[in-house]
């Protein structure tokens, strides 16, 4: 009875599975199907999925129709590695100094720090928008870099203050007692263990910077468009070319893939347990 | 010393977050617009917020907000929880299904919505050819042709985008239950349904509360899968509050009645992270 009842319930869950894998994948898996097959193919009913409908001819028109997106790929990279380098650079010790230095109000900007990670991008951007127009940055890769640190410096201080938490206090204390001041503590010290953490935190900066779209659309007209712009300025000129859309999207897509399942592990238990406790 | 690792941070944040928000606030109470590329900005009291409360657009955006957050955050607490439970069972222990998890969580929103346009296409999309193989459908469906349909949509796809993040959230509360509470309920000839209900659920008290907080938040600032699947149509009919105060402020050019509008949607906001945080309860610094 005991050995019935877990056979059904083993394939109960390997039922679950199989649902969960088509549900979580199948968008994703379709997105790449269709950017690597026939407009033909795609608009036969059920779509033709026989080898002589795949193609890369996709991609290939979409760099050569969209110029934009090229240099859509080239501002993104720009943006997102300036805003990530600037939100490590300023986020790091500024985490470091609220996990471990005493601090006046520690408490207090710390539920700051928390709550600057749920504002409504739309109550800053449109500030934000009309003291750029009158600084004559509208349309600049600057001004996005500057603007994308109002969210990726709150999660790069937030993230790096649970790593530098979990770090043991040993190092620290010996580096004390030497003498180091707690700026040499954490330049010589802190900073060179604490490189894969900080690195998990950049990457995760960069790929918010990457995906960014309402500021983009905002604050960006031709010189500065990011990808997310080009691929949603695209899907609406070549509303009918459903492969060239794909490859569009898969190309803005792919990086990002690439290194979610490089950074599973420091997403899955650095991020979501920093969600849950402070 | 402890300022100086601190300062350069936190004027950063003054800058891009406490100044906006008080810019936003003065333009709310001036009748600022654009006009000819200059902003003339008269002062107008409290007019913006009272038009709020008559204005129609407003109050249709409002329930649909309402509607496509409630419906949200249901839908993401109960499947992410559901997932959660599935991905920790000894059998799901394999890498790849988080991997696989957080894969809608990181693909880019604008992609995304691009994606799921070509799913939802009336003629060729691959729902509607699915639908009609199995014989659920007879005819093709156009799934964004109706105001509330459309809306519906939209939440299915926002859905399907969110609820990793939720789900990932639970996997770590659930790794901090102690495995000897569920031994010894075992030992106590407890059912795994009734381990569920008197360990796991209220083990997941606090997860699920902040769950239901931070998802309410995210819902309220959905914006990308709007503007690519529906620009607010059919007849306004997935116009939320965060959308209108975008199309008010940036297609209409109306600043200060757009700056009300997000300012609403702030207070929102403001209120639900102030629930966030006491519930995350963040101690004081660590260590010395």
């Amino acid at each position: 009875m005991a050995a019935r009842q877990s056979i059904l319930g083993r394939a109960g869950i390997v039922l679950a599975l199989v649902v969960f894998v088509f549900a979580a994948t199948g968008p994703i898996v379709w997105l790449l199907l269709s950017s690597v097959l026939q407009q033909q193919a795609l608009t036969s009913i059920p779509p033709d999925l026989s080898p002589s409908s795949f193609t890369l001819a996709n991609y290939l028109e979409v760099f050569s129709s969209a110029a934009q997106l090229g240099r859509a790929i080239i501002n993104s990279l720009i943006v997102a590695t300036f805003t990530t380098a600037l939100a490590i650079i300023l986020g790091a010790p500024a985490a470091y100094a609220l996990a471990r230095l005493e601090i006046k109000h520690a408490g207090t900007i710390l539920l700051m720090v928390l709550a600057a990670q749920m504002f409504p991008a739309i109550v800053i951007a449109i500030p934000l928008f009309i003291t750029a127009s009158k600084l004559g940055l509208i349309d600049t890769k600057l001004l996005l870099i500057l603007v994308y640190l109002s969210f990726n410096l709150p999660i790069v201080i937030w993230v790096l203050r649970g790593f530098f938490m979990g770090l043991p206090l040993g190092l620290e204390r010996a580096a004390r007692v030497d003498g180091a001041s707690p700026l040499q503590t954490f330049l010589r010290i802190v900073l060179p263990i604490s490189l894969p953490s900080l690195f998990a935190a950049a990457i995760f900066a960069f790929i918010e910077a990457w995906n960014e779209f309402f500021f983009a659309l905002i604050m960006t007209r031709q010189t500065a468009q990011t990808v997310p712009l080009a691929i949603s300025a695209f899907a609406g000129q070549y509303q009918t070319m459903f492969g060239q859309m794909m490859a569009a999207a898969a190309i803005s897509v792919a990086p990002i893939i690439l290194l979610t399942i490089l950074l599973r592990n420091t997403i899955l238990r650095g991020f979501a347990d920093g969600m849950l406790k402070g | 010393m402890a300022p100086l690792f601190l300062a350069p941070a936190l004027i950063v944040l003054a800058l891009l977050l406490a100044y906006p928000v008080l810019y936003s606030i003065w333009l709310s109470l001036t009748d600022a617009s654009l006009s000819a590329g200059q902003l003339d900005t008269p002062f107008s009291g409290l007019d913006n917020y009272r038009r709020l409360i008559g204005d129609k657009s407003v109050l249709a955006a409002l329930l649909n907000t309402l509607y496509f957050t409630v419906v949200e955050v249901i839908g993401v607490v109960v499947l992410g929880l559901l997932t959660a439970l599935l991905l920790n069972h000894p059998m799901a222990r394999w890498s790849g299904f988080r991997v696989f998890l957080l894969l809608p969580w990181a693909i880019a929103p604008v992609a995304n919505a691009v994606l799921w346009k070509w799913i939802y296409h009336s003629n060729y999309g691959i729902l509607n050819s699915l639908l009609l193989q199995l014989g659920l459908i007879d005819h093709n469906v156009t799934w964004l042709g109706d105001p509330f349909r459309a809306l519906n949509m939209v939440l299915l796809v926002d859905i399907w985008k969110s609820t990793p993040f939720i789900a990932i959230l639970f996997l770590a509360a659930l790794q901090n239950i102690p495995k000897t509470l569920y031994r010894a309920a075992r030992v106590d000839g407890a059912s795994t349904f009734e381990a569920f209900r008197f360990i796991t659920l209220p083990s997941l008290n606090t997860a699920i509360a902040i769950a239901v907080i931070l998802q309410t938040i995210w819902s309220l600032r959905v914006f990308d899968l709007i503007f690519v699947l529906t620009k607010g149509g059919p007849a306004d009919g997935t116009v939320v509050m965060n959308f209108l105060a975008y199309r008010v402020t940036f297609n209409f050019l109306k600043f200060g009645y757009g700056a009300a509008l997000a300012n609403i949607i702030f207070l929102a906001s403001l209120l639900l992270s102030i629930i966030y945080v006491r519930l995350m309860n963040p101690g004081a610094p660590r260590g010395r």
